[in-house]
Formats: structure tokens, C-alpha cells, sequence
């Protein structure tokens, strides 16, 4: 039974100085990412690859499929129109 | 006569001994873990078959003078194989989730919980008579909370070489069992909102924090913990070699070629002590038990850990990324990642679940050395 107690106490103590050096450590190790890596990411950032360029093209949203903004400012303002109207008549 | 006899007793069938058959049959077990399960295959399966060989009577595979008894002694008493497997794991290891975040090593670290809170279990198991665990064997069993198989047997190796093969059964086996034994913990320690948070994205890391990352590691470890060289040397190795760009043949012949050889090695190496009289006692009934209680140790501590920052923290945490501190990479950050997608399923946190795994690899490594530095 003493031997049991003797094997606690020592399991008891590794527990502790265990998860406190695993902690430790691993706070340094957090310590040593924010004020070495990071610093040296800023200092050093990844090159950036230029992509080529790409050709300027005169496409319109029309030619796109799309609608062109003109397009878009007259039925705008045709749509707020007839509202207006149709208010007016009420 | 006489030679009809000497025939019969040079049989199998003649020699065969109860504990074998049952062992062998323990051996298959395995097999069908490995082929029909999925479990673990890459080493379930080389131990399993190991198993099988080391139980067939007057063959002498694990005899001095046998195949698996030398296998053994070169690569597993030395610690030569499981070094090799984490130099391979540490070149497919990537840091960049870690970097990007680094408070989740509190995670990885509060998950190792579970390795010394079993060594607490495999005491107080030597209360009930047929157990009689010393100190070494109850550090031995304990790391198989790390949930870390190259880590697990090679402390078992130095420590309780004897109880190696049920360490190793048991570690892998509970690796495996992590989408299972994982979930229940994580939703009984989480709420539902909890399990909803939805995580900053991750910054960009370069390549040259990826570079100095696993320098540093290893220049930390030399400082405060030699013991641990061994392990964190060989993973820092691996994982520069992978980073640096330049050595891409040995990064790939380190976590393809190299770590597909030595796991075969390194299974039927395992599988040679899965002998009767190794395995078959009340003692590998009690590690099993105690390698299910490391798991589900590790995991909660590593969830309530992660509640805790998410309550101290500006940035919020979801707990259930806590669970992957145990180690079991990837396995368990893609645990995190499913419970998280059933309450949310536009939360994916399978990057940030990566942060704290890798974390509980290098916390499992460093409790592995703080027991050698101890107890070894």
C-alpha cells in the first residue's frame, strides 16, 4: 500500500511538471511565432508573380450578353415614370 | 516408424498451442480491421500478419536466428523505425495552419492532458489484483493519449518493451476509432450556438516563416528539452525538407518510398511481440481500457480548453476545434470538421482544426520527452 502511495506521489508530481513544461514550451513556441516569424514575414513577403497582362478587350456588357449601362439609366427612369403616374391617376 | 513420428511432430498441427491459435486468431482480427473496416490499414495490416507469423509454432519467426526477431532488434529496440515514420510525417506536414494561429498550440498542449492523467489510471489499476504496473509501464501506456503511433511505440520501446505490442494494437486501434470515440465527447462539452462559431479566416504564411518555423522548433527543443531531440529532430528534418524547396526528391522518397518501407517494417515488427504469453493476460485487458480513457481525456480537455479561450479570447474559438489537439492527424481535425458542418454547414474548420493537430503532434512528441527525461 505504501508502494501505491509512492507510485501516486511520483505520477502526481510527473502530472504536474509535465503539463507545465508542455505548456511552457509550447508558450514560447507562440512567443517565438509572433515576434520572430511574423516580423520576418513583413520583412520578407512571399515574391508575387506577375500575371501577364491581359489584352485590353472593348467589350461592352451588350456584346457580353449583358445590358448597357445606358440602357439600364432609360428603363430606370422610364419604370420611375410610369410609378409616378400611375400614382398620380390613383 | 519412428520417421512417420518425427514427421507428425515436426507438424503444425502437432505443436499448435491454445495461446497461439487464439493469438493468431487475434491476428486475423486485425486483418479484417485492416481490409473490411479501413482501420488503420497501412499498419493494422503488417501487424496483423505479423501476428499470424510469430504464433506459428516451430517456425521461430521471432526466435533468435528469425526474420521478425531480427526486424525487431534492428528497427524497433534501436528506435530506428519510428524515427523514420515521423521524418516522413513531418514532410507532409504543413505548418501554415499553426503559424497563421498560433494560440492554438494552448490546444495541442491542453490535449496532452490525456497522457498524464492515464499515468494517474495505470497506477491506481495496480489496486486490483494481476496488475502491477511500475512507473515506466504506466508512461508507456499513458502515451497512447497522445494519439500518436510513432511516438507511442517508440517510448513503449524504451520504456516497456514488453508491453509493446498491446500499446501499439491499442494506439492504432483508438487512431482509428477517433470518428467514433470523438463526437459524443465533443457535443456533451459544447453548445449548440458553440458549435456554430464561425472562425476568422486564416492570414497568409510565407515561405520563409514555413522555413524557420521547424529550425526554431528544433533549436527550442535542444534548449529545454534534449530528451525529445530525437523525435522533434527527425519530424523538424522531415518537414524542412519539405519547405525548403530545393530537396523535393528527398521530401517525396521521405513521405512516399521511405515511410511506405518502413511501415511495412515496422508493423510485422510490432506484430512479432503479439505473442501469447506477451499479450494474452490481464495486463493488455487493462492498457486497452486505459488507451480508451487517454482518448477521451485528451479530447475533452483539448474542447474545454478551446471554450475557455473562446471566453478570454477577442477572436472567437470554436471548441470543437480543441478535439484535434490529440494528435491523430488528419483524422481528428476532420472530426472537428464534420461535427462543426452538422450544426453549421456553412462552417468549414478544417483549416482551423489543422492548427491545433499539428500542435498536439509536436505536445504529444515533447510529453513523450518530458517521460524519458523522467522516468527513462
Amino acid at each position: 500500500m505504501d508502494n501505491l502511495t509512492q507510485l501516486f506521489v511520483e505520477a502526481g508530481t510527473l502530472m504536474l511538471a509535465g503539463m507545465v513544461f508542455v505548456f511552457a514550451f509550447l508558450g514560447i513556441l507562440i512567443i517565438f511565432i509572433n515576434k520572430v516569424l511574423l516580423k520576418l514575414a513583413i520583412k520578407f513577403p512571399d515574391p508575387i508573380i506577375q500575371s501577364k497582362p491581359q489584352r485590353k478587350t472593348n467589350k461592352t456588357n451588350v456584346e457580353k450578353g449583358g445590358i448597357s449601362p445606358p440602357v439600364v439609366a432609360a428603363i430606370s427612369s422610364a419604370v420611375s415614370q410610369y410609378r409616378q403616374q400611375h400614382s398620380k391617376n390613383k | 516408424m519412428e520417421s512417420l513420428h518425427i514427421l507428425w511432430m515436426s507438424t503444425g498441427l502437432a505443436n499448435f498451442e491454445l495461446g497461439q491459435v487464439i493469438m493468431m486468431l487475434v491476428g486475423c482480427l486485425l486483418l479484417f480491421l485492416a481490409i473490411a473496416k479501413n482501420f488503420e490499414p497501412l499498419l493494422l495490416l503488417p501487424m496483423g500478419f505479423g501476428a499470424i507469423l510469430t504464433n506459428i509454432p516451430v517456425a521461430g519467426f521471432s526466435e533468435v536466428g528469425g526474420l521478425l526477431h531480427y526486424i525487431y532488434y534492428a528497427g524497433i529496440d534501436t528506435g530506428i523505425f519510428p524515427l523514420l515514420i515521423f521524418m516522413g510525417v513531418g514532410a507532409m506536414t504543413d505548418f501554415g495552419a499553426l503559424i497563421a494561429n498560433p494560440k492554438t498550440l494552448f490546444l495541442g498542449a491542453a490535449a496532452q492532458f490525456g497522457i498524464f492523467a492515464t499515468l494517474f489510471g495505470a497506477i491506481a489499476l495496480n489496486a486490483i489484483p494481476g496488475f502491477e504496473f511500475t512507473l515506466k509501464d504506466a508512461s508507456a501506456i499513458a502515451i497512447i493519449g497522445g494519439a500518436d503511433g510513432p511516438t507511442a511505440i517508440f517510448l513503449a520501446s524504451k520504456l516497456a518493451p514488453e508491453l509493446l505490442g498491446a500499446i501499439a494494437v491499442a494506439a492504432y486501434s483508438y487512431m482509428a476509432l477517433v470518428p467514433i470515440i470523438q463526437p459524443p465527447i465533443m457535443r456533451a462539452l459544447t453548445t449548440e450556438d458553440e458549435r456554430k462559431i464561425e472562425m476568422a479566416q486564416l492570414r497568409h504564411v510565407t515561405k520563409i516563416e514555413k522555413v524557420i518555423f521547424p529550425l526554431g522548433v528544433l533549436l527550442m527543443t535542444i534548449f529545454f528539452l534534449p530528451a525529445a531531440t530525437p523525435l522533434v529532430g527527425m519530424f523538424c528534418l522531415g518537414n524542412l525538407m519539405k519547405e525548403c524547396g530545393v530537396v523535393d526528391r528527398l521530401s517525396s522518397t521521405a513521405q512516399n518510398e521511405l515511410i511506405n518501407i518502413v511501415t511495412i517494417f515496422l508493423g510485422l515488427g510490432v506484430g512479432s511481440k503479439l505473442s501469447a504469453e506477451a499479450f494474452l493476460n490481464v495486463e493488455t485487458l487493462g492498457i486497452l481500457a486505459l488507451g480508451a480513457v487517454a482518448f477521451s481525456i485528451g479530447t475533452a480537455s483539448g474542447v474545454l480548453m478551446a471554450k475557455f479561450m473562446n471566453k478570454v479570447s477577442k477572436e472567437k474559438v470554436n471548441p470543437l476545434i480543441g478535439a484535434a489537439g490529440v494528435s491523430a492527424v488528419p483524422m481528428a481535425a476532420r472530426v472537428a470538421n464534420k461535427v462543426g458542418l452538422e450544426s453549421n454547414p456553412h462552417n468549414f474548420l478544417l483549416m482551423h482544426a489543422m492548427g491545433p493537430n499539428v500542435a498536439g503532434v509536436l505536445g504529444s512528441a515533447v510529453a513523450a520527452g518530458i517521460l524519458l527525461a523522467l522516468v527513462g
